[in-house]
């Protein structure tokens, strides 16, 4: 292989890597549903969105072993890929419940350790999710 | 070498975590290590005893590990020294907390199961059961007697406007003597100094202190049940996330009646790994 040819490959590899490693065929369990009160709920610091910035804080400590920093989901670790539609579109309210909850089935821990508030920041920043590979 | 280079890989290489921890050190709450995390934890008591008593210092160590979501199991090494005396290793204890409860309610049970192999030269009182710690002998005629203990724990907590309220219901038996059933119990209550994190990195910021208060202490046995002649203590409990995954712990206890010390200082460092789990699982050939 020449050097040139080589070089080609290695950034094939760069490109396609996050894509193969991105759990787009992620399939959400159907019996992980939020109560209709809890989906109704309308996250309080919907409008304070400089508070996004420390969501996106706490979603990196807390989220992004399992998510990914860009929340595209590690697919050996079954985790979702927040930036699909099939999450995107759940309202503010069924995935703060789920945050809170997690589904202990699926290897989803609750996050109810941290505070109400921080929990509706790490929401804040789930919005700002935008597919890498559109 | 070869072992070294790998836990010196292993801390390298390990991503961070939120070290937002609770501040507690005796009185357990309901939530769990998350599955696949390890926690590594050096704690110590350190008690200023009465008069005519020896100071001890008690250090122990805690390996907590995320089973599941709804499992952690925790191990304890644990040691003793005092004043004037010696050095002990005073044993170990394998501890278990199930959650049985899938989602978050008001008041969330936990079930707890630990199996003790000490002396009775151990001071760490991580609970105070019975009639709690006899601090007026010698190491040299405590450690050749040995604890083989089964205790249970009936843990129910709840996270209510940012607080943490917890209490936990101690039930202990020592089949090593005839001391009959004994009972314990703490209760606590603690919450973060912040409730919303900033954007910016900060060290010395409120988010990463937690504070509260904790009440334990023993409630006899089945010779003689009630709060008569078991040490209780208060003790306000203190945390701060001094990194992403390490967190301080300090809890002066003050002990509320004549069988109790006067002092009991706790503290502890507590260091965790994400993803523990899965790494080891890789090391040895694991697809996933």
């Amino acid at each position: 292989m020449t050097r040139l040819s080589a070089m080609r490959f290695a950034c094939v590899v760069i490109v396609l890597t996050p894509a193969l490693a991105q759990n787009s065929g992620y399939l959400p369990d159907s019996n992980w549903r939020a109560p209709v009160d809890a989906a109704s709920r309308v996250n309080p610091l919907a409008n304070k969105p400089q508070l996004t910035a420390g969501g996106k804080k706490l979603f990196l400590r807390n989220c992004s072993e399992c998510h990914d920093k860009d929340g595209s989901g590690i697919v050996r670790k079954h985790a979702a890929d927040l930036q699909l539609p099939v999450v995107q579109d759940q309202s503010d309210g069924t995935l703060f419940w789920k945050v809170t909850n997690g589904n202990p089935d699926r290897g989803m821990p609750s996050f109810s350790r941290l505070p109400e508030a921080e929990r509706w920041q790490v929401i804040l920043f789930l919005r700002t999710l935008k597919p890498t590979n559109p | 070498m070869r072992t070294a280079v790998l836990f010196i890989a292993m801390f390298w290489f390990v991503p961070f975590s939120l070290a937002q921890e609770s501040p507690f050190v005796v009185t357990y709450n309901h939530h769990m290590e998350e599955p696949g995390n390890l926690e590594i934890e050096f704690s110590s008591t350190f008690d200023a005893p009465r008069s005519g008593q020896q100071t001890y210092f008690a250090p122990y160590t805690e390996l907590e590990y995320g089973v599941t979501a709804r499992w952690t199991a925790e191990l304890y090494l644990e040691g003793q020294s005092t004043w004037g005396d010696s050095t002990v290793f005073t044993g170990w204890r394998f501890e278990n907390r199930f959650r049985p409860m899938k989602r978050e309610h008001w008041i969330n049970p936990v079930l707890y199961l630990e199996y003790e192999s000490i002396n009775e030269a151990d001071r760490i009182q991580k609970e105070i059961e019975g009639g709690g710690a006899d601090v007026s002998l010698s190491n040299r005629g405590l450690r050749g007697i040995k604890d083989h203990e089964l205790e249970t724990k009936l843990i129910l907590s709840s996270d209510a406007h940012d607080w943490n309220l917890a209490g936990n219901f101690i039930v202990a038996k020592n089949f090593s003597q005839s001391e009959g059933i004994e009972f314990g119990y703490s209760l606590g209550a603690s919450r973060p100094l912040a409730t919303v994190v900033s954007g910016t990195s900060c060290r010395f910021c409120r988010e990463n202190f937690s504070a509260g208060v904790e009440v334990y202490g023993g409630l006899g046995s089945t010779h003689g049940f009630g709060l008569g002649d078991t040490a209780h203590y208060a003790a306000p409990v203190f945390a701060w996330a001094v990194s992403d995954n390490a967190t301080l712990r300090f809890s002066p206890g003050f002990g509320l009646n004549h069988e109790s010390s006067p002092m009991l200082f706790r503290f502890g460092y507590s260091y965790e790994i994400q993803g523990f789990g899965t790494r080891i699982a890789r090391m040895f050939g694991a697809k996933r």
